[in-house]
Formats: C-alpha cells, sequence, structure tokens
C-alpha cells in the first residue's frame, strides 16, 4: 500500500492550479489502483466447499443439513438471515425438513385440503398454530439456534423439522448426497452434518475444513451407522384413522 | 311439521351455513349404491340366520350406505363430531346417528400430548375402519371381529388419552394409554349369542336397532359403568399395534320391565397393523372373550358362551388401484343355559376385494366373500346348521368434501 503513503495532504494554500489539478489526477489513479488490488484480492479469498454425505455402502444421503461455521469470529455475520417456506400438503410437511438462519422468518401456508395445527414445544422455539382454510398467519421468527421439531395437533403421524443455525453458510444435500456451498471467504470452518435419519453420534459428523481461496474445498463424509428407516409418503386418500 | 319443528330446523341451517361461512364447519359425505348377487341363507338381517349383509331375496341394486359427517370446530382444541348414517334397510329410522361426539385436543407443550372424547362414538379395536364415517377402507366389508365391533358397540361416555410423541426425543412414533368409562351398553353380546359372528357392512346406529325383530343396543340397564383400557404403538407410521381390554361390567341378573337382559360381555382384543412399503399393508387382529346373562351365577341356568375371531389381511395398493385378500375365522362356544340348541359357531371365511379411484370423487369396488359356518340354532328354522354363503358386490361410490 505505498501508493497510499505517497499521496500528500493538500496543506499549501499557495500551489498553483496546475499542481493541484495534478495531485488530484495521482488521487484517482492511486485509488482506481487500490480499488483494482482489492478486487483482486478478494476474488482470489472466496472459494466454494463441496459436501458428500454417504451411507455405510457408499451411496449418497440427501435432506442432509451442512452448516459452514467460521472460525473467525464475527466472519459472515454481516449475511441477513432468508425468509423461507414450510408448506403442507397431503398431511405431510414440505419441505421435511427446513433450515434456516437465526432470525428467520418462516411462514406456514396450508395448501391441504384438511386443516392443520402445527405446533412445537422444543425448546428452541415454542408455538401453536392452527391452520385453517382462508386464515393466513403471520410468520414465524426463530430467534434462537437449536432443533424445532414440528408435528400436527389433528395429524400425530406428521412430522417436521426446522433446523435453526448460527452458521452464515448452509445448505441440503441433494439426492445423490452432495451439496456446494459457494463464495467462502478464506479461512477455516467447522462443518456441521445434521439429518434427523442420520444414528451417527454427532461428534464424529463435525469436522473443521481449511478454505485457502485457491481452489475449492472438498468434504466426503461416510457414515459408519445405519441411516434410521425413513417412512415412505403413503397417499393416505381416505384415511381418518380412527 | 309443527311450527316448533321448523323452527329448530330453520334455526339449525342458519347456524350451520353461518358456521360454514366462518370455515368452522367442513362436511364429508359418501353415497354407496350397489349391484349384489348372494347365495345361501336368509341374511339375519332379514329374520334369518345368515351370516353376510345382503340373500338372495335382497339382491340386485342395493343402497350400500349414504352419510354425512359433519365436523364443526368450536375452538382450536375443541372440535364436534357425527355421522349420520342412512342404509335402506329395516332400521327404525331412515336417517340415523352412529356417532356424536366432542373431541378436546388441548395442543401438546410436554411430550405428553391428552386428548378426550365425550359422547357416542367407536372404540379404538378396528385396524380396518380408518375411512371417514368408519368405512373399511380395504374392502367393502370388515372382518368378523370389526363386524361385531360395530354392530354391538358403542362408546357412550368419556375416553381419556395419553400420547408420548416420539419426535421429539428423535423417534419416529409414539405409544398411547387410552381409558374410557361409558354406560348404556349392556346389551352387547345379545347378538353374537343369537346368530354368532358376521361379516357384514351395516353397522348399527344409535336410535334404530339392528336385525329383524330389531336389537337395541344403546340401553342402560344395571345403572353400572362399563370400562376399556388400551395400549397402542406407532412404530415409524410403518407399524401400529393395539391392545385392548373391555368389560362392560353388565349384571347379567338385570333387566328392563320390557324384558331386555343386561349381558355382561368382556374381551381382549389385540391387533398390528404392518405397512412395510408404500404398497403392502398386512393386518391381523385377535379378539378373545365371553358373555353371560341370566341371574343364576352359580352357573348352570345362565347363558354362558367363550368365543374368539381372528383374520389375516394383505393388501397390495397402486395408483389408483387396490386389492385386497383376507381370511377369517371365528367361533362361539356356549357351556351353559341350554334352551334349544347351543350357539356354537363355527366358521371361516375368504374375502376378496378390488377397489379403483376415478379422480377424488369416484371410487369403484368389487368385492366377493364365501363364508362357511356351522351353527345349530338354524335347526330351529328347519334349515340345516352347515351353510355355504357368497356375495359378490359391486359398488360405485361418490364422495364429496365441504370446507376446510
Amino acid at each position: 500500500m505505498n501508493h497510499i503513503k505517497s499521496l500528500s495532504p493538500i496543506s499549501s494554500a499557495g500551489r498553483s492550479r496546475a499542481e493541484i489539478n495534478f495531485a488530484l489526477c495521482r488521487r484517482v489513479i492511486a485509488t482506481c489502483i487500490t480499488l483494482i488490488s482489492l478486487a483482486g484480492s478478494l476474488s482470489v479469498a472466496a472459494a466454494d466447499i463441496s459436501v458428500m454425505v454417504v451411507d455405510r455402502e457408499g451411496h449418497g444421503v440427501g435432506e442432509v443439513v451442512v452448516t459452514a461455521m467460521p472460525a473467525a469470529a464475527g466472519a459472515g455475520s454481516s449475511l441477513i438471515p432468508k425468509a423461507a417456506v414450510m408448506d403442507q400438503r397431503n398431511r405431510a410437511f414440505v419441505p421435511g425438513v427446513l433450515v434456516v438462519r437465526v432470525g428467520a422468518s418462516v411462514e406456514f401456508p396450508n395448501n391441504d385440503w384438511v386443516s392443520h395445527e402445527v405446533y412445537s414445544f422444543s425448546p428452541t422455539k415454542h408455538f401453536q398454530l392452527p391452520l385453517y382454510k382462508g386464515e393466513p398467519h403471520a410468520p414465524i421468527t426463530f430467534d434462537r439456534a437449536g432443533l424445532v421439531v414440528l408435528g400436527c395437533n389433528i395429524h400425530d403421524t406428521m412430522v417436521g423439522y426446522v433446523y435453526v443455525t448460527d452458521a452464515p453458510y448452509f445448505g441440503k444435500t441433494e439426492g445423490e448426497g452432495a451439496l456446494q456451498l459457494k463464495g467462502l471467504p478464506a479461512g477455516d470452518y467447522r462443518i456441521t452434518v445434521w439429518s434427523p435419519f442420520i444414528a451417527d453420534a454427532p461428534a464424529s459428523l463435525t469436522r473443521t475444513v481449511h478454505v485457502d481461496g485457491n481452489e475449492p474445498a472438498t468434504m466426503r463424509v461416510q457414515l459408519s451407522l445405519a441411516l434410521r428407516a425413513r417412512p415412505e409418503p403413503r397417499p393416505r386418500r381416505r384415511d381418518w384413522d380412527y | 311439521m309443527s311450527w316448533v319443528h321448523r323452527l329448530v330446523v330453520c334455526s339449525l341451517a342458519l347456524w350451520m351455513i353461518d358456521a360454514a361461512a366462518q370455515d368452522r364447519l367442513s362436511v364429508n359425505g359418501d353415497v354407496d349404491l350397489r349391484w349384489v348377487h348372494a347365495t345361501g341363507e336368509t341374511s339375519y338381517l332379514n329374520g334369518g340366520l345368515g351370516d353376510l349383509r345382503f340373500d338372495p331375496d335382497h339382491e340386485g341394486i342395493q343402497l350400500g350406505r349414504a352419510f354425512l359427517a359433519p365436523n364443526f370446530r368450536v375452538t382450536d382444541i375443541v372440535s364436534l363430531h357425527a355421522v349420520f348414517d342412512a342404509y335402506g334397510d329395516h332400521g327404525r329410522n331412515p336417517v340415523d346417528v352412529s356417532e356424536f361426539y366432542l373431541d378436546v385436543r388441548p395442543f401438546p407443550t410436554t411430550a405428553v400430548r391428552w386428548r378426550v372424547r365425550v359422547g357416542a362414538f367407536f372404540m379404538p379395536v378396528s385396524l380396518e375402519n380408518r375411512g371417514i364415517g368408519w368405512t373399511d377402507v380395504y374392502a367393502i366389508t370388515p372382518s368378523a371381529v370389526n363386524t361385531w365391533i360395530g354392530e354391538e358397540f358403542r362408546t357412550i361416555g368419556a375416553e381419556f388419552e395419553a400420547r408420548w410423541l416420539g419426535a421429539s426425543s428423535g423417534y419416529l412414533g409414539d405409544v398411547a394409554l387410552v381409558a374410557a368409562a361409558y354406560g348404556w351398553n349392556d346389551p352387547a353380546g345379545t347378538l353374537l349369542a343369537e346368530r354368532g359372528f358376521a361379516l357384514t357392512d351395516r353397522p348399527s346406529t344409535l336410535f334404530g336397532g339392528l336385525g329383524r325383530p330389531p336389537i337395541d343396543f344403546y340401553h342402560e340397564i344395571d345403572r353400572k359403568p362399563g370400562y376399556y383400557g388400551g395400549l397402542s404403538w406407532r412404530h415409524h407410521d410403518r407399524l401400529e399395534v393395539r391392545a385392548l381390554r373391555y368389560d362392560n361390567r353388565g349384571d347379567p341378573g338385570s333387566t328392563t320391565a320390557a324384558g331386555v337382559y343386561a349381558w355382561r360381555t368382556r374381551f381382549s382384543s389385540l391387533g398390528a397393523r404392518l405397512e412395510p412399503s408404500a404398497h403392502w399393508t398386512f393386518i391381523a387382529q385377535y379378539l378373545d372373550g365371553n358373555t353371560a346373562v341370566g341371574a343364576d351365577s352359580s352357573g348352570y341356568d345362565q347363558f354362558y358362551m367363550n368365543f374368539h375371531a381372528d383374520f389375516a389381511l394383505a393388501s397390495f395398493e397402486w395408483a389408483q388401484e387396490r386389492l385386497t385378500a383376507r381370511y377369517d375365522d371365528f367361533h362361539t362356544h356356549q357351556l351353559s343355559g341350554f334352551f334349544g340348541p347351543p350357539s356354537n359357531d363355527d366358521g371361516h371365511s375368504w374375502t376378496f376385494a378390488w377397489s379403483h379411484d376415478c379422480g377424488d370423487h369416484w371410487q369403484v369396488v368389487a368385492e366377493w366373500i364365501r363364508l362357511n359356518s356351522s351353527f345349530p340354532p338354524r335347526l330351529t328354522l328347519g334349515e340345516s346348521p352347515v351353510q355355504v354363503e357368497s356375495q359378490l358386490q359391486i359398488a360405485v361410490r361418490y364422495r364429496f368434501h365441504l370446507g376446510w
């Protein structure tokens, strides 16, 4: 940053107009150089993390939450939490697992042909939301990190999850088990993997990954325990369940 | 119709329109018309001792059932359910009520959620009758076990359920304890003694009686409440197990002035429903108990009968189709109180059903039942105790849903 040091304050009132113009030109050029070099250094420092989650047999596991928490305090904290939607269709939560940033508001529309009464008594967030046709509710704001297990007071088979995270970078794996977190600044990240169907101990699902900014970092998680049974959705067109 | 009746009907209609406008009322309805071909003995519904709903004198085009099931949301945690039925047979009332109850379900604030039902409703035994209006979703006709539950039993009282919700602990399933106290079910057992087990989709209604002459099951005779207690376990939305102990605590010596007796009926029920994939369902249920009537509890003159019944069902569902096969086995054995041929019913049956959904509203179901049974009281009608009955039904159903 020598070019900044070379700038001298305009202190002399007796300078000629030509001198002042020359000094202004130098300052503009120096500022341009600074911006270009800063932009260059930023483009080098941001990189992606590719995460792959596979089961014991090596098959990809979808719908797994992956969060990346920077080791450096405050990094990424300026990112604004995005609003999200947890829908209800065919007597199921859609998506089954939702991941949001602390502070995010989540809407709960009811696009089913029956009413639902969504609740959570998880310590992270208590709420009760009767969802009837034509009665939209204000979104729920999730202001603490942690897991929120959702249920429906009318349909006990409905279970959903909202995973509320402090981490600025997160996502869910696709059906083949892969996820790419994009544009992470260089540094160390604590990567955590979670799914309600993963039986492995949480400690074995957290790792530190270094992003050096030159090439994408990769992380592969192979589960050592079998996945918990994931109920297959059934049409249940006429069930009332006495 | 008197002006009082008109006022009541108009008020009810206005109230329902108002409730519907506020999205507090929803109504499910179903009309089921059938073509029937039956062989064998006259059905007990028509005065015989046959075990099926229809018989050779009652076949062709028949009304299977028409029902309306309104559901009124009183508050967020209290709802009122009712089922109004028409069967088009010899019931005393052309339209009658089969269920009417308040369902109170507070939102859970811990992993245990409680629920109370108060009114008249079916006890939680059947794993087949899971459709709106207690319809069988696997075939037209439920098993012998669940036919009998629908015919002679209705909980007229209060039921309390405490359910542990496993999802918050990472377990996809729940466990529920259920207990109920009820009255007005003292005649339960009458039909089983008079006819044995049967396979029909004609449950009793609260005020209409069943059979010819009609038997009324909903009387309180001895002023002693009955109870049932049960346990259910749901695992991963794939397996459901239910166990229940029922005892109406009837005093077998009690009778009304009109000669209607209280029966002491007790049974234990155990059942499981397994849904290992999106296509397959397997159900098995077992029921075992006894019933007694008559004052002399020391033995000889008192009518005393043991019974047990079971079935196994397999059902395969794909796209709009469902195929079901079921085998039923049922027995009653009279031990004392003989006034004629013993009420010893020994039977078994095969049921095969195919259903096809045509969109959201229409459904076509075909079902064939073959039932073999031996029941000595048929001798009193001049018939052989051993009968082979069969019934082919093709049902066309239209269902609708109004409101939320």
